[in-house]
C-alpha cells in the first residue's frame, strides 16, 4: 500500500507537469499567432488572420463584463460601430491624424459608456439583454438617418494609414495592431481577475443581492468594468476603420457583430482568460469559411445559428471546461475521503505530525487536523 | 401641417398597435411561464406569413384561413421548442441563456427561409384589402382594419381561455407561482409547455396577419425585434394588459411621427420610451415587482 504522503507528492509533480504542459502549448500558440501572417500563402488567408485577430481582441473585451459579472450584452455592436465611426469621422471630417482620431474615438466611448452606464446596467437578467440590444438598433439608426455626418448608406471612405503601404503591409499591420489590443484586453483581464475589484465583480455575477448586502458597491463596478469593456472593444472598432476603410451604417452597427462576440467567448469559455481568443479562432476561420463556400445562399447564418444553439444546449460551459474535465477523466483520480480506506486513515494519524503540511491536505483529509 | 393629416397618421398608429399588441401577446406569455424573453418570435411570425404565403399560392385559400391550420401546427411547435431546448437550460442562468438559445433559432428560422425560399419580397394580394374605408376624413384601410379586428378576436379568445377553462386557471397559477400550482396539483411541466405553445399559437396568427399587410423577406423580423422588446418592458414584462396599452400607445405616436416628421424618428419613439422607463419606472406600466428582477 502506498504510503499517503508519497502519493501526495507524486500528485504535486503531476500538477507541476501539467502545468509545464499547459504554459509550453501557450508559448507555442502565442509564437504561432505571431508568425502566422509572414506564412500565410495568400492575401486572402491574411485577410482571414486579420479578422480572427480583430474577433480575438473584440470578443475578449466583450468578456471583460460578459465573464466577470454575467451581464450578456449582445449589443456590444454598439462601442464598435461608435469606435469605428468616430475614428473614421475624426480623420475625414476634422482632418485629425489617424492615431489622434483613433485614440479620441476610444476615450469618447468610454466616456459615453460612463453616462450610459447607469442606466443600462440597473437592469438585470433579460431587460439588460433587451436594453443592448435596444442601444445598437438606436445607434444604426441615428448612423443611417445623420446622412450629412456619416455619408449614410453610401458609406464613409477613410482614407488609408500611408499610401505608400501595398496590400499585403496593410494586413500585417493590422494584424499586429489588433495583436496589441488584443494583448491589452487579456492582460487587463488577467490583472481584474486577481484583484479586490475582480472578486467583487464575480460576487455580482454569483448573485447580486448578497454581494450588494455584503458592501460590494455593485453600480459603481458594473458601470466601471461596462465602461472599461466598451473602450476595448471601440479600440477595435477604430482599427477595423482604418484597416476596412469602408464604412456603412447597417453592417457597422449590427447586432451580428455582437453575437459573434458572445458566441465566440461562450463557445471557448467565459470564465477563462483564453476562451475568447479560442472561440474566436473556431468560429471566425469557419465563419469566413461558410461565406466563400456558400456565400450566394443564407447557409451561413444557418450555421451561426445551429453553432450558438448547440453551444447553449450542450456546453454553456465553453470548450476549456469541458477538455478540462475530459484531461482530468483519464488521468489517474485525485485522492479523495472515499477513495482512503479505514486503514489508510490510520496510517495517516500514525504518521510523523510534523510532516509536510501539505501531505495531509493533498489526502482531502486535511479537515482532521487540529 | 393640417389637423387630417395628424388624424390620419394617427388612425394609422392605432391599426399598426393593434398588430403589435397581438405579437406581443405572444412574448407576454413566454415570460410570464418561463421567465424567458423570446428574440425569435418575430421570427416565427415571419415563418408563418412564408407559410401562408405557400399555402395561398398553391391551394388559393384565403391566407385568414390559414391559421386554423398553421396555430394547431405552431403549438405543437412550441410545445416542442419547450420540451427539447428551453426547459433543459440550467435555471441559474435561464434569463440570459435563453435569449442566446431563442436568437440562434432566430438565426436559423431567417437563414432557412432564405434558403428555402430565396431573399426576394413576397406579398399576398386579396382583393377585399386594397381599398379602403372613409370615416372622420380619414382612411381606414381594410387590410388593417382586419388586423386590429383579428388582434381583437385573438385577445378575446386569449382572455376567454385564461379565465374560463381549466388549463387557463392552471396556466394562471403556474405563471403566479409555480410550486404552490404545484403542491396543488397541477401538473406544471406540461401547462408551461403548452403557454409555450399557445404564446407560438398566437405567432402564427400574426403571421397571417401580417402576410396580407406588408411584404415581406427573411430579415424582416429585425424591424420587430427592438420594437416588440420595448413595447412589453413599457407594458411591463409579463404584463397582458400593459402590453397591450403600451403597443397602442407607442404605435399611435409613432403613426403620428410618421406623418409629421419621419419615419427614423418615429422608430426612435420605441427606444426612447424604452429607455425612459428603465430610468423612471422599471417595472414598466403594469408590470409587479417581478418585472424588476428579470
Amino acid at each position: 500500500m502506498p504510503n499517503v504522503i508519497e502519493r501526495g507528492r507524486g500528485q504535486k509533480e503531476r500538477l507541476l507537469k501539467s502545468q509545464l504542459a499547459v504554459r509550453a502549448f501557450l508559448m507555442a500558440g502565442a509564437l504561432a499567432l505571431l508568425v502566422y501572417p509572414w506564412l500565410a500563402p495568400n492575401s486572402y488567408l491574411r485577410y482571414v488572420g486579420v479578422a480572427v485577430m480583430m474577433y480575438a481582441a473584440l470578443s475578449t473585451s466583450w468578456n471583460l463584463i460578459g465573464g466577470f459579472t454575467g451581464y450578456v450584452s449582445l449589443g456590444h455592436g454598439a462601442f464598435f460601430g461608435l469606435g469605428a465611426y468616430g475614428t473614421g469621422l475624426g480623420i475625414v471630417r476634422w482632418d485629425l491624424p489617424h492615431f489622434v482620431a483613433f485614440f479620441a474615438a476610444a476615450v469618447g466611448v468610454f466616456v459615453f459608456a460612463l453616462v450610459i452606464g447607469p442606466a443600462a446596467v440597473r437592469v438585470r437578467g433579460s431587460s439588460f439583454v433587451i436594453v443592448s440590444i435596444a442601444l445598437v438598433a438606436m445607434l444604426s439608426l441615428v448612423a443611417q438617418e445623420w446622412r450629412g455626418l456619416t455619408g449614410g448608406s453610401l458609406g464613409l471612405r477613410v482614407p488609408p494609414l500611408a499610401e505608400s503601404l501595398s496590400r499585403t503591409e496593410n494586413h500585417l499591420l493590422f494584424y499586429n495592431l489588433f495583436a496589441v489590443v488584443l494583448a491589452l484586453a487579456l492582460f487587463t483581464w488577467w490583472f481584474i481577475d486577481r484583484s479586490r475589484f475582480g472578486a467583487g465583480l464575480k460576487a455580482i455575477r454569483e448573485d447580486e443581492d448578497k454581494a450588494e448586502a455584503l458592501g460590494v458597491p455593485t453600480t459603481a463596478y458594473k458601470v466601471a468594468i461596462y465602461a472599461i469593456s466598451a473602450g476595448f472593444t471601440a479600440f477595435g472598432g477604430g482599427l477595423y476603420a482604418m484597416w476596412f476603410r469602408s464604412l456603412d451604417p447597417i453592417f457597422i452597427f449590427s447586432i451580428i457583430i455582437g453575437v459573434n462576440m458572445v458566441l465566440m467567448a461562450l463557445l471557448g469559455g467565459v470564465r477563462h482568460l483564453f476562451g475568447p481568443l479560442l472561440g474566436a479562432l473556431i468560429i471566425a476561420p469557419s465563419a469566413e469559411y461558410f461565406l466563400t463556400q456558400y456565400g450566394e445562399t443564407q447557409l451561413h447564418i444557418v450555421m451561426s445559428g445551429a453553432v450558438l444553439a448547440v453551444v447553449v444546449l450542450f456546453m454553456p460551459e465553453g470548450i476549456i471546461p469541458a477538455v478540462k474535465k475530459l484531461v482530468a477523466r483519464f488521468q489517474p483520480q485525485a485522492a479523495s475521503i472515499s477513495e482512503l480506506s479505514q486503514a489508510d486513515m490510520r496510517h495517516a494519524d500514525d504518521g510523523p505530525r510534523d510532516g509536510p503540511p501539505d501531505a495531509v491536505s493533498a489526502t482531502g483529509s486535511g479537515k482532521d487536523e487540529p | 401641417m393640417s389637423g387630417t393629416l395628424l388624424l390620419q397618421g394617427l388612425v394609422l398608429g392605432l391599426l399598426a398597435g393593434g398588430v403589435y399588441a397581438l405579437m406581443a401577446s405572444g412574448l407576454t406569455l413566454y415570460f410570464g411561464v418561463m421567465r424567458v424573453v423570446m428574440v425569435a418570435h418575430p421570427a416565427f411570425v415571419f415563418l408563418a406569413a412564408y407559410v401562408t404565403y405557400f399555402i395561398h399560392t398553391a391551394t388559393g385559400v384565403d391566407p385568414l384561413l390559414t391559421a386554423v391550420v398553421t396555430a394547431p401546427a405552431f403549438f405543437v411547435v412550441g410545445m416542442a421548442v419547450h420540451r427539447l431546448m428551453v426547459s433543459r437550460l440550467a435555471p441559474e442562468n435561464m434569463a440570459m441563456m435563453s435569449v442566446l438559445l431563442t436568437f440562434a433559432l432566430a438565426l436559423l428560422i431567417e437563414g432557412g427561409l432564405g434558403v428555402a425560399a430565396t431573399g426576394s419580397f413576397r406579398s399576398i394580394n386579396v382583393e377585399y384589402a386594397n381599398s379602403s374605408y372613409e370615416l372622420l376624413g380619414v382612411r381606414w384601410p381594410y387590410d388593417k382594419l382586419i388586423g386590429l379586428g383579428i388582434a381583437a378576436l385573438t385577445f378575446a379568445l386569449l382572455f376567454a381561455v385564461l379565465r374560463a377553462t381549466r388549463f387557463g386557471q392552471a396556466l394562471r397559477a403556474t405563471i403566479q407561482h409555480p410550486t404552490a400550482a404545484k403542491l396543488v396539483g397541477v401538473n406544471t411541466e406540461r401547462i408551461t409547455a403548452m403557454g409555450f405553445g399557445l404564446g407560438l399559437a398566437t405567432a402564427a396568427v400574426a403571421g397571417a396577419v401580417i402576410s396580407i399587410i406588408e411584404p415581406f423577406f427573411p430579415a424582416s423580423h429585425w424591424a420587430y425585434i427592438g420594437k416588440l422588446m420595448a413595447i412589453i418592458v413599457v407594458g411591463g414584462l409579463g404584463s397582458v394588459q400593459g402590453a397591450v396599452v403600451a403597443a397602442l400607445g407607442l404605435g399611435m405616436i409613432e403613426g403620428v411621427l410618421q406623418v409629421s416628421a419621419n419615419p427614423t424618428v418615429a422608430a426612435m419613439v420605441f427606444y426612447g420610451f424604452l429607455f425612459l422607463t428603465l430610468l423612471v419606472r422599471p417595472q414598466g406600466l403594469m408590470g409587479g415587482r417581478l418585472a424588476e428582477r428579470y
